[in-house]
């Protein structure tokens, strides 16, 4: 069997498929951006070689503050990792442990997933509107008149309110990954715990995370680089605004690509983006194997 | 890895072999039935006030030529910018459509300037007692024409004349000791005078613009936006100064910067606010809602170089033919006609003003529209919307500075400083 | 301490039960917008129920929206990406684990490499490639993008599942004469059903809420996708909001119908797919 299994046309034959859709509609277009990124170029004009100019630009041009979209971003990946897991994790764990109506519970919390962003977005509009808005409304209601604000509209509360809805819709998918490592643990090993007097906390310390780490791990891979590319929901609530205090590298490229014409800029910030993510998913792994 | 790397490379070739060497069948843009067959994209949604304009265009156009048929398609307009875009970047002319909307001004001019429109010359010649060459000058490039203006639009203070009663007003003020009379009025009996869409910077555009040029005139205006005069005139910031006056006396309401354009319309429509400037393309709502509405432009406020009859506008909407097009001759013949039909029946349902001469009953017509019509009549200078004027880069900086100004982050000084050191 | 215990379980039934209506608010949210006019939807009246059912909402976002054109085209584009990232990922994987050549861990690093790839980024490049092909306007502009956008997802979970299978199935198969198809074919394939479940519904996540392609790639109407759709129904000039309401319900609606029918079929796959993933 060995040899049927080591011979290269099969060995071909069956990776071709994949390697063609792969490399043509994920790689080839990395390598055309790259390309694209030392032009300056409208996208339909002729085009500049600038060498590593739109580079240089976008890490100094405080007028495109690529580094403070970058900033944004990564704290969007930190409150991801450190507020969006845990309470997937709590909610995980608190369902693991056969609850009443989990399986009600478990389907509902997976509901926002499914919904569209546009939906998602509007709602949240509609939440945050300064004059009907629920939260404000609410906040009125119980005397808080003083709290009440612009949310989206203010430089200094528009970043948090557009986190929330992003934390928010996908606690849902991260519990529902880290539910099904809670009840892949093997039931022996939780009795033979309580057996030996470990309270729940202990149970879920030392025995359920150290076993569904390889699915912790993954969560926080598909947090952080899920952070760093998360564009639909900022373009429907700021798109950027107000006064680029919310602006993401993605908002940012689209801005580029398509509304001011600036296709080698945004081809830059793709080329960046993709070499981001892909640090830190190397990253994630390389920290996890180091506990282990 | 060598091995692997030569594999992937070999793979790429193939993949780019094909995709060049692609001979599947090329339309001709013509039927089996010989029909000539034109390919319209626009952004007239289903809900969009302009679409009855163009099924109507359209169905005459196709009944008065038979043998042309007008396929057309409708985005949504913002990713309508992204896809026109991306067509104009695309490969292959069979993705591009015959006929396409565009925004005058710089829009159009970079796809000009990349040789991908048509230009109609030609086609305009037997037009030329139809339309006045004033309102081609926003796609008129290097002396050439190449878009047909669909609408005509101006920026008009639309007002509440029920809420103005309330505080002892019987018209539009229409000087400026007037307008803040008249607000203060507002302020102190509780009411919020103006609201502005922070959301969509265009719409505080609709603010600044007009108080730049009642400030500074037409001409300079002009130059400004086509790049041929520095934006550091003190006038600028000037008026800049007399916006953030305005919001700083409470005439703007405070919630305005987190909304969009359309849920500010709907507080004026709902009399939440006294005045609602925006494009003239209201109007029809406008003169639909249920209280007495008035109209009138923002007051002049410097008569040495400005005049009170001088407004932001001009015929920012517009259908252009692709150069690449199979059909040239058929499309630039039907998007010259089609272009005339589209703002004539915009105008009769009230959600344009006419570009073309009016040579059509029009007595059916809201009172609202005819005195925005005399308004448009009695215009001595235009100057088209700034982020449509100015080039796609230089109009996305401006448009992130007027937002700091609307987010009260730099004064006027701040304003002209910036602009003078990003655009010149 | 059973007291204690007591109410430590109604402070989490209280919790789960609180989270519970914060994600069923958008779906008691959507449904009622839609029966809403705009004076409604705009300030008066956002949140509660609608004062006057307006049904025709539904009619119109049906006559002039076309929505059920929009979500065949749906069904179709997802149906199609997903039997062909299966096949695709499926035939991958078996040579990333069963079949025996240098480098293949090299390989199945590369291919994660797209778990992380923006879908934003490649736009135009992809624009471009379709257009050379004549492909655009068509089902393939976009099954063909989401199928290789899907494929990471894919073979990491196929490759779970496939290490799973014991080799001594292969070798059996192998002794009775079956050829690499056939063993690939009759043993391995068969065995993977739990996988396609997994892999199905990570690509419908992927691909049924897609905008930015949908958009760009298709220009047809008659082609359009349901987020497309949805999104025309929006005007520059003047915007009426109740009927995109009601085309959101009729977007959104089947989804969470089937998702509910089939949750536990759903979440055991999920489950499983994250296991072995």
């Amino acid at each position: 069997m060995n040899r049927m299994y080591s011979k290269k046309i099969h060995i071909l034959i069956f990776l071709l498929p994949a390697l063609a859709l792969f490399c043509g509609v994920l790689i080839a277009p990395i390598g055309a951006s790259a390309y694209y990124s030392l032009f300056d170029w409208n996208g339909f004009g002729p085009k500049t070689f600038i060498g590593f100019s739109n580079y240089k630009e976008l890490f100094t041009s405080d007028a495109i503050g690529f580094l403070k979209a970058l900033r944004n971003s990564l704290l969007l990946a930190a409150l991801s990792v450190f507020l969006q897991l845990p309470l997937a994790l709590g909610l995980a764990l608190t369902l693991g442990k056969k609850i009443k109506g989990e399986r009600l519970f478990l389907s509902v919390y997976f509901m926002p997933v499914l919904i569209s962003t546009v939906v998602i977005g509007q709602l949240w509009l509609k939440i945050y509107n300064p004059d009907y808005g629920i939260l404000n409304v609410f906040l009125r209601a119980i005397g808080l008149e003083r709290w009440a604000k612009i949310w989206l509209g203010t430089k200094e509360t528009a970043l948090g309110a557009v986190f929330v809805p992003t934390l928010w819709q996908y606690v849902g998918y991260h519990m529902l990954l880290l539910y099904a490592g809670v009840k892949s643990v093997p039931p022996e090993l939780r009795e033979a715990a309580m057996l030996d007097g470990a309270t729940d906390g202990q149970v879920n310390r030392f025995i359920v995370l150290p076993y569904i780490k390889p699915i912790i791990r993954i969560s926080v891979i598909f947090a952080v680089t899920g952070s760093l590319k998360s564009f639909d929901l900022i373009y429907v609530l700021t798109n950027g605004g107000p006064l680029h205090a919310t602006e993401v590298p993605s908002t940012l490229m689209i801005n580029m690509l398509f509304l001011r014409n600036r296709y080698g800029m945004g081809s830059t910030i793709a080329v960046l983006l993709i070499v981001l993510c892909f640090g830190f998913a190397l990253l994630i792994s390389a920290i996890f194997r180091e506990e282990e | 890895m060598k091995k692997i790397l030569a594999l992937l490379l070999a793979l790429c070739m193939i993949f780019a072999l094909a995709a060049c060497g692609g001979t599947a069948a090329k339309t001709d843009g013509k039927t089996d039935g010989g029909e000539t067959v034109l390919k319209l994209w626009c952004i007239a949604t289903e809900s969009d006030a302009n679409r009855p304009a163009y099924l109507q265009a359209i169905a005459d156009y196709e009944a008065a030529h038979p043998g042309v048929k007008i396929e057309m398609e409708a985005f949504e307009n913002e990713s309508y910018k992204t896809k026109i875009k991306a067509a104009m970047m695309g490969g292959d002319t069979d993705d591009l459509p015959d006929i396409f909307f565009s925004w005058s001004g710089a829009f159009l001019g970079e796809f000009v300037n990349a040789g991908r429109v048509q230009c109609l010359d030609e086609n305009f010649k037997a037009y030329a007692d139809k339309i006045p060459e004033s309102m081609l000058s926003t796609t008129t490039y290097d002396g050439k024409h190449f878009g047909v203006p669909t609408t005509f639009n101006i920026v008009a203070m639309y007002a509440n004349m029920d809420m103005l009663a309330e505080v002892g007003w019987d018209h539009v003020p229409e000087t400026y000791e007037d307008l803040t009379a008249c607000c203060d009025a507002l302020v102190a009996a509780g009411k919020i005078p103006f609201g502005c869409a922070g959301k969509e910077t265009w719409c505080v555009t609709e603010y600044l613009e007009p108080i730049i040029i009642k400030t500074i005139g037409y001409q300079d205006l002009n130059k400004i936006f086509a790049g041929e005069a520095s934006w550091n005139d003190p006038d600028i910031a000037k008026s800049v100064d007399t916006l953030q006056d305005m919001i700083a006396k409470g005439y703007f309401d405070p919630n305005g910067a987190a909304l969009g354009n359309d849920e500010v319309k709907a507080n004026f429509l709902a009399g939440k606010t006294a005045f609602y400037q925006n494009g003239s393309w209201n109007t029809g709502e406008v003169a639909a809602a249920e209280f007495k509405s008035g109209v009138g432009l923002f007051p002049l406020m410097n008569a040495d170089r400005s005049s009170y009859n001088q407004t932001i506008g001009g015929p920012s909407d517009v259908l252009a033919v692709c150069s690449a097009s199979k059909n040239l001759e058929a499309a630039s013949a039907a998007a010259v006609e089609l272009g005339k039909e589209i703002c004539h029946y915009n105008f009769l349902n009230a959600v344009g003003m006419p570009a073309w001469a009016v040579d059509y009953d029009t007595s059916s017509l809201p009172p609202l529209l005819v005195d925005i019509g005399a308004l448009v009549n009695s215009c001595e200078g235009l100057v088209l919307f700034g982020d449509t004027a100015m080039a796609a880069d230089p109009a996305q900086i401006y448009l992130s500075y007027v937002a700091q100004v609307y987010g009260g982050a730099i004064d006027g000084e701040g304003f002209i400083a910036g602009l003078t050191k990003d655009i010149g | 301490m059973n007291n204690n215990s007591k109410t430590a379980r109604i402070l989490i039934y209280i919790g789960l039960v609180f989270w519970l209506l914060v994600n069923l608010f958008p779906v008691y949210w959507m449904f009622t917008f839609s029966l809403k006019n705009n004076a409604e939807i705009f300030g008066e009246n956002v949140v509660g129920l609608p004062h006057h059912w307006l049904w025709s909402n539904y009619a119109s976002a049906l006559k002039t929206g076309n929505m059920g054109r929009y979500f065949l085209n749906s069904a179709i584009v997802a149906v199609a990406t997903i039997l062909i990232t299966l096949v695709v990922a499926l035939m991958a994987t078996f040579a990333l684990t069963r079949l025996i050549w240098k480098r293949r861990k090299t390989l199945n690093k590369f291919f994660m490499l797209g778990l992380t790839i923006p879908i934003h980024a490649s736009i135009v490049p992809v624009y471009v490639t379709l257009s050379r092909m004549h492909m655009l306007n068509t089902y393939w502009a976009l099954i063909i993008p989401y199928a290789a956008f899907s494929l990471s997802m894919a073979i990491l979970v196929c490759t779970g599942f496939m290490n799973e299978i014991p080799r001594d199935l292969d070798e059996s198969a192998c002794i009775d004469g079956c050829s690499v198809w056939g063993i690939f074919l009759r043993i391995i394939v068969p065995l993977m059903k739990p996988a396609v479940a997994t892999v199905g519904i990570y690509t419908f996540l992927q691909c049924w809420n897609e905008l930015m392609f949908a958009n760009i790639f298709i220009s047809k109407s008659a082609l359009r996708t349901l987020p497309v759709g949805v999104q025309a129904l929006s005007g520059q000039y003047t915007t009426e909001w109740g009927p995109i309401g009601a085309a959101l319900v009729l977007a959104t609606f089947p989804t969470l119908f089937i998702y509910i029918f089939l949750s536990k079929k759903i979440q055991e796959s999920f489950i499983a797919g994250a296991i072995k993933g």
